[in-house]
């Protein structure tokens, strides 16, 4: 029992089909903005370059490492794990085979908002961390982009967690399945300010600020070669699957049966739904300056959270 | 906070918002730029020195690679002096075709442009369309002249190939085409809400100032000035072309880049006009070896603003001496206004507003006492 136990953890649904479907949703990522853009993205590895991101992956792992002299020799290790496994780790908490997931307990939500924060904070970590100038412009900009979405994004995701009386990811899926409705259907305000404060989470467009090419060049990740860099596109790749399992999970009904179809394809369309959206988005705007960004951010968007919450409030009837 | 709290950040020469080296030296009071030195002059070329070691034929190849955008205005500005000085008449048929080859290159430039600002606002998208596009006009190009880049067209005493009707018809096809494409970008760049942000009351440059500081093309007439050189000094063949001096009273970046889409559907007009009423004849005279003595300057209006030529002649077949003063260069102390005052964030889309091409216009290093230093004394023709 112990040995199936552990190859769900490695294997499915855990650690690897997670690397896998992070790969997949990158490829989907780049050819669609590349379609919006009018190029063909990705084209050569495998059928419709869908191997691209893996080549990358690979190529990444065996390109020099270069370690500035100036940086902070453990830190500059240590970042780029850290910033792969966590949120490996937290999709542990996703329900992605069952409604329910592997590790399940009550307040596991509370515990991906923490993982949101803490990915934050090694980005800045790993900014500070490799003593360039662009990377600490990054990494103050990537800390304070922090503060500004924080706060709405954990109001608007308290509030499903209020809708189904439960603090679990899995028991607002269960709740979903059990009631047959959609988070979306009924707090379409939260879903919309959860996608603006992801993409921002994401640091996509229009929230690129803290990697804006033509500004700071890579912003926190410019000293990062080799595996380094490897593992913090891995890390990104997860995130993005990350955020696109919490909105497919307390929005959209996550992992649940659906007449024939497994609970795992279902997942896998929901989420690959959401990273359509994102690549779509982010291929229709112009970034932000990161001043403008922190205003609207306080200004509107924190405003739609708490109404959000009073309504969901007023529809459980307190 | 007094004076010495500020930090000094140097930007360039190596910077991935420089598409060139040149290097500014940003004085900053937390976010914002109280102060800019620019340092110009890390691709100095010896071109006017190469240009007066050679003859007046193969001076035109140097004048055509001062620039890869503009090498229709600068070899147009080249021809136009060499011609005067050895006083040939250009055939009607060349004026013309040398005209649709300055707008064709204006358009091609101008979309460029679009496409960079567009990418330096973190707005990937139109980067991409914009480039798209454009290769639309280097296929034409390539038609006409055999070349995508740099197209030789222009000759001492006319042009080099003819525009056949089938040709001519082609450049129409083409300009329907693109017409379609400049009108999506007009509407895109006025509507789109971040674009907008990014762009109005960024760079602000008022009209007194941009006068002051001689600023020339778009970012002169991003500032409310009408000034252009194809209407204040015609010269091929405007004169005789109907379009209308672009303006906006925006003085920012938002303000410029209207200025150069609106140029654009000018430019394809002036085309059309031309292609239609293109006088038939030769389209070349034959051009002496030797200019006899005399000086002239010529002036012609590139894609980036006023280029300027100036040439003496002592009666051989090459210039005495030959001076090139690419538009770039007279937008920096424009340029440098600009940049103070504003946002650290700010500085990629200003620079990238005025359309800098600071490989044409580095002209000269002033080497004094061992250490190399640029300055914009080659603006008075030293």
């Amino acid at each position: 029992m112990v040995t199936y136990e552990v190859l769900q953890l490695i294997v499915f649904p855990g650690a690897l089909f997670a690397i896998c479907l992070a790969f997949l949703y990158e490829w989907v990522d780049r050819k669609l903005f590349a379609r919006v853009q009018g190029r063909y993205g990705p084209l050569y590895t495998g059928p419709a370059g869908i191997m691209q991101p893996v080549a990358d992956f690979l190529k990444l792992l065996s390109k020099e490492d270069i370690v500035p002299r100036a940086c902070d020799a453990n830190l500059f290790f240590a970042v780029p794990v850290m910033y792969a496994t966590l949120p490996l780790a937290t999709l542990f908490m996703m329900p992605i085979a069952a409604p329910e997931a592997l590790i399940a307990f009550d307040g596991d939500l509370i515990f991906i908002l923490f993982a949101f924060g803490m990915m934050t904070l090694i980005i800045f970590l790993a900014g500070w961390s490799s003593a360039s100038r662009f990377s600490a412009i990054g990494s103050v900009r990537s800390a304070l982009q922090m503060l500004s979405y924080e706060i709405p994004l954990g109001l608007v995701l308290v509030c499903p967690a209020i809708a189904a009386k439960s603090l679990s990811v899995s028991g607002i899926v269960q709740w979903q399945a059990a009631n047959a409705t959609l988070g979306a259907a009924l707090q379409p305000i939260g879903l919309a300010v959860t996608m603006v404060c992801l993409l921002a989470e994401l640091e996509l467009v229009p929230f690129d600020i803290p990697e804006a090419e033509t500004e700071i060049v890579a912003g926190w990740r410019t000293e990062f070669t080799g595996w380094r860099l490897a593992l913090f596109r891995l890390g990104r790749d997860l995130e993005v699957l990350l955020v696109a399992a919490l909105v497919a999970s307390l929005y959209l009904g996550g992992a649940q049966p659906l007449w024939l179809i497994p609970a795992t394809a279902m997942f896998v369309v929901k989420t690959a739904a959401v990273v359509m959206v994102f690549s779509f988005v982010r291929a229709l705007f112009a970034r932000l300056r990161i001043d403008q960004m922190i205003s609207g951010m306080w200004k509107y968007l924190l405003p739609i959270a708490a109404l959000q919450v009073v309504l969901v409030q007023i529809g459980v009837g307190v | 906070m007094g004076y010495a709290s500020t930090v000094k950040m140097p930007f360039g020469p190596q910077h991935p918002a420089l598409k060139e080296p040149e290097h500014f030296l940003f004085e900053l009071d937390g976010d914002t730029v109280v102060g800019v030195t620019p340092r110009i002059g890390y691709v100095h070329r010896g071109i006017e020195k190469a240009l007066e070691l050679s003859t007046y034929g193969h001076g035109l190849y140097l004048a055509e690679r001062i620039c890869g955008i503009c090498t229709v205005a600068h070899t147009c500005c080249y021809t136009q002096a060499i011609e005067e000085l050895m006083g040939i008449e250009v055939p009607p048929r060349a004026k013309y075709i040398r005209t649709i080859m300055s707008e064709l290159e204006r358009l091609h430039s101008h979309s460029l442009w679009v496409g960079l600002v567009a990418h330096e606002a973190g707005f990937d998208t139109l980067f991409m369309y914009a480039w798209r596009d454009r290769e639309a006009i280097l296929s034409l190009f390539q038609e006409i002249t055999g070349g995508r880049v740099l197209h030789a067209i222009n000759t001492l005493g006319g042009v080099r190939r003819d525009i056949s009707p089938e040709l001519a018809d082609k450049i129409r096809c083409t300009m329907e085409y693109f017409e379609g494409r400049v009108k999506d970008y007009r509407r895109i760049i006025r509507t789109e809400p971040t674009f907008l942000k990014r762009t109005r009351d960024v760079g602000v440059l008022k009209p007194s100032d941009a006068a002051k500081l001689d600023a020339v093309g778009p970012t002169l007439r991003g500032s409310g000035i009408k000034e252009d050189v194809r209407r204040d000094d015609p010269y091929i063949a405007y004169d005789e072309m109907p379009f209308n001096v672009i303006s906006s009273d925006g003085c920012d970046v938002f303000a410029r880049t209207e200025v150069r889409v609106e140029e654009m559907m000018e430019s394809i007009g002036i085309i059309r006009y031309a292609l239609d009423r293109m006088p038939a004849g030769v389209f070349r005279v034959r051009a002496p070896r030797n200019a006899p003595a005399g000086e002239c300057v010529s002036r012609v209006e590139a894609p980036r603003g006023e280029d300027m030529h100036f040439a003496r002649s002592d009666g051989t077949a090459k210039p005495e001496r030959y001076k090139v003063r690419a538009p770039t260069l007279a937008n920096i102390p424009a340029l440098c206004r600009m940049l103070v005052g504003i946002h650290v964030a700010d500085i990629p889309i200003i620079l990238a507003g005025i359309d800098p091409c600071f490989s044409c216009m580095d002209r000269m290093v002033v080497v004094r006492g061992g250490r190399a230093s640029g300055t914009l004394q080659s603006k008075r023709d030293v």
